[in-house]
Order: structure tokens, then sequence, then C-alpha cells
């Protein structure tokens, strides 16, 4: 038993002991200022935070005789209708001091809008009191406290450092030789497409202005026909020698026989034509009529 | 052996008279509760008077009924008329006193006022709407003709009844 004992009192003083806490606790009169009110001054910011009861009282100022009814509500935090929505119909009868109290399967605060206290019809709220009872687990988030059950140890994240691949020196040259191999190719191809330019100007110059002895020049001349020779093929000047296809089909017997079944078909072809014509021309002769 | 056993049980039966008897138990709660919320204060403005009057030092007592069922019960409330416990006396008190319905938790009961029944020093009230009540008493006690009341401490009792009906 001693031993016993010693293993719980050791238990309970290890650092991993951890445990959680429902605190329970109500709020300061929602109405002290005024007949309405925010939630989000009223309810304290605990995570996990959660309504579960109201009580409110009120006392109604008003004539036996009028009709009033007093509204005592919160709206949804998004607006789409009431969370809880309380009336006292006090119509034909005296006013009093009424309390009213309620209980909350525990609503998130969160869903908890605007809170107000209406009044319709004759007659006036005096001395409001709205309070509203809530809980929270102090350990809802268990990161908040260590000693929360399910807590984690933050875990530190080495500083490795960035590489950029940008900055490693052989990466650069490799990078800086591909350009200048793109350069030279450029270059190059800039250098096909300007000799290309000047021959073709040079070979209009020669076929356009070769009958203008006055736009001869002897050394454009040469250049001219020097690129002529480089372009135009040696066997320019020479002809193709020409050759006739000849009629080879020989038609044996001389004659070429009918195909009667293509001569029937036209036969019936001409006579459905020849009947079509009939009634077109019998039509227009009757409407002529 | 079981062929002598069943016929010697059979015979005792026969021959004895047998009577149990069973209860059958029931708790009724009562369906209306009385609770003291605040306990009263006389207070003594003048030396021949004792009053609960807030103006006057005193503080009224207030009893709430919570009533679980409408229309079974009626609340009889008696302000005092006699010290339960005072220092010896040789002249009249004079007792006056009222109830009256403070708070409710529901519109119908605001009604119980002028529904009230007096006589003497009671005020009897039909709670005919379930809910809780609170009836907040007043009690003055004057003593003789503007006489000072001997030094001492007073203490009287108001009696607050729920009575089935």
């Amino acid at each position: 038993m001693k031993r016993l004992g010693l293993g719980l009192a050791a238990l309970c003083c290890l650092p991993s002991y951890s445990f959680s806490e429902e605190i329970y606790g109500t709020t300061n009169n929602a109405a002290q200022t005024g007949l309405a009110w925010v939630m989000t001054n009223i309810l304290p910011e605990y995570a996990g935070l959660e309504v579960n009861g109201l009580v409110y009282s009120y006392t109604a100022v008003k004539d036996p005789e009028t009709d009033m009814i007093v509204w005592v509500q919160n709206e949804y935090a998004d607006g789409n209708g009431y969370i809880f929505r309380n009336s006292d119909d006090w119509s034909g009868l005296p006013g009093n001091t009424i309390s009213k109290s309620f209980a909350f399967p525990n609503l998130p605060a969160t869903l908890w809008g605007p809170g107000s206290i209406e009044v319709d019809g004759e007659g006036d709220v005096e001395n409001a009191s709205v309070v509203y009872s809530y809980r929270y687990d102090t350990c809802f988030d268990p990161q908040t406290d260590p000693s929360c059950p399910g807590y984690r140890e933050t875990v530190e994240i080495p500083d490795v450092g960035l590489y950029d691949p940008l900055q490693d020196d052989l990466i650069q040259e490799d990078m800086e030789r591909k350009a200048r191999i793109q350069e030279e190719e450029a270059e190059q191809e800039r250098q096909r497409r300007r000799e290309q330019w000047a021959l073709s100007n040079a070979l209009e110059d020669l076929l356009g202005d070769g009958n203008n002895p006055g736009l001869i020049d002897p050394v454009s001349e040469a250049l001219a026909l020097a690129l002529t020779a480089r372009v135009l093929p040696t066997d320019y000047l020479y002809s193709l020698e020409g050759r006739e296809y000849l009629e080879t089909v020989v038609l044996n017997g001389g004659t070429i026989q009918d195909n009667s079944k293509a001569r029937r078909s036209n036969l019936a072809q001409q006579l459905l034509h020849q009947q079509m014509v009939d009634s077109q021309y019998e039509s227009s002769q009757q409407e002529t009529k | 052996m079981l062929k002598i056993v069943v016929p010697m049980a059979v015979s005792i039966l026969a021959t004895e008279f047998v009577q149990a008897q069973t209860e059958i138990i029931g708790n009724v709660d009562s369906k209306c509760i009385i609770v003291s919320e605040t306990p009263g204060v006389y207070g003594n403005p003048n030396p021949y008077q004792l009053t609960t009057a807030t103006t006057s030092g005193g503080v009224q007592p207030i009893i709430r009924f919570d009533v679980l069922a409408a229309d079974y019960y009626k609340a009889v409330i008696e302000h005092p008329v006699s010290f339960s416990s005072a220092p010896t006396l040789d002249d009249v008190v004079t007792w006056t006193g009222d109830v009256e319905v403070s708070e409710v938790s529901d519109t119908d009961m605001s009604t119980y006022d002028s529904d009230k029944i007096e006589y003497d020093n009671a005020h009897e009230y039909q709670m005919t709407v379930a809910g809780s009540t609170w009836f907040k008493i007043s009690s003055v006690a004057d003593y003789g003709y503007n006489k000072s009341f001997p030094a001492g401490q007073y203490t009287a009792v108001v009696e607050a009844e729920c009575i089935p009906l």
C-alpha cells in the first residue's frame, strides 16, 4: 500500500500531468446602458464559449386598459432570424415586474447576434436586466496551455537556409554559355537574312535595270554577275530533251455493242420525264382556261 | 423419492390457509414551493414606531411562491399582528400591514393583486397561473399613543401558506 501511495503521488507530480476544466459564469446586465446590446461586448472572449441560460426581468409601466407586448430577443449572428425570442403580452393587464429564466443546450457564442428589448403598443419598460450564463472549457484549444490533454510540443523548424539556384556559379556559367550560343545563332541568322536580302535586291537590279547602260555600274554589275553565277544553275541555258506518249490501246472488231440494260433504263427515265412534262402542260392549260 | 415428496407437499398446501400482503407506495411532492427570498428588517424612524418602509430604514420581506400546477393552490399570506419575541410591553401595539405582488414570471399573474381576498391580516391569492410569484410584505407597529418602544430586539413573523384547493 505504501508503494502504491508513493506511486500515485509520483504520478500526480509528473510534468505530463494534464487536466481540463469547465468554467461557468454569468455576464453583467446586458441592458444596463440601454434596451439594445451587442453580444461581443457582453460575453467574455474565451475560445469555445457556450451560452447555456438567460434570465431577464423588467418592470412594465402601463395603463391596464392599453395593449402592450414586450419582446426580449437575440438575433442570430448571421442575421437570419432569432436565436432567442420571448414575448410578454401585457395587453389589458396592469403593469408589474416580471422575471423569467431560460435554459439553452449550450449554444456557441458565435451564434449569438445583437440583443434587444422591444415594446409594441403603449407602455414603458423600466429597470430592465438581462443576464446570460455561459460555460467554456479551459482546454478547448489544447495548444493554449501545456497542461491541457492533447497538447503537443511545438516543433522548432531548423534554419536550413534557402538555396537559390540562380546564385549557383556553375548554373550561372552554363546559363551564360547558352545565352552566348543563342546570341551567336541569332547573329548568324541575321547575317544570313542580310545576305539573302542583298542577293534578291541584286538580282532585281540586274534583271530590271540591265537595259539602261547609264545605270549600270561596272563594279556592281560585276558583283551582280558574280552573285547570279552563284545562284543560277549551270545547266540553266541547256534545253531538256522532250518525249511523247503514243496511244497503245487497240479496239478489236471495230464496233461497240449497245448495253441493253442501260437502254431500258434510259427509256424508262425518258418516259417518266415525258409524263411529267405532259402533266405540267395540261395543268397550265387548265389554269389559262 | 420424487413420488413421495410430491404428495407430501400437496397435502401441506391443501390443509394450511395462506395469506399474503403487498404494499403500494406512492409519494406526492408538493407542486407549490414557498421560498423566503429576503428577510425583513424593521426600521425605527420614530421612538414609537417600527416599520419595514425602506424610506425609514427598513427592508420589506419578500416571499416567492413557485407553483408547478395552475388552479390547484391558493396562497395565504398574513402580515404580523404580534411580536414573536420582544421586550416586555405594557401598552397596546397597533399593527398595520399589507401584502402585494412585487414580481411575476407570467404577465397573467399581474391580476393577482386586484383579485385577492383580504380578511383580518390575511391576503388570499388564487394561484391560477403556473410559475413564480414574488410577494412583498409591509408591516408597521405603533406603540401606545406615541409611546416609545422599550429598548431591545423585536421580532415578528410573516406567515405564508400554500393551501391545496
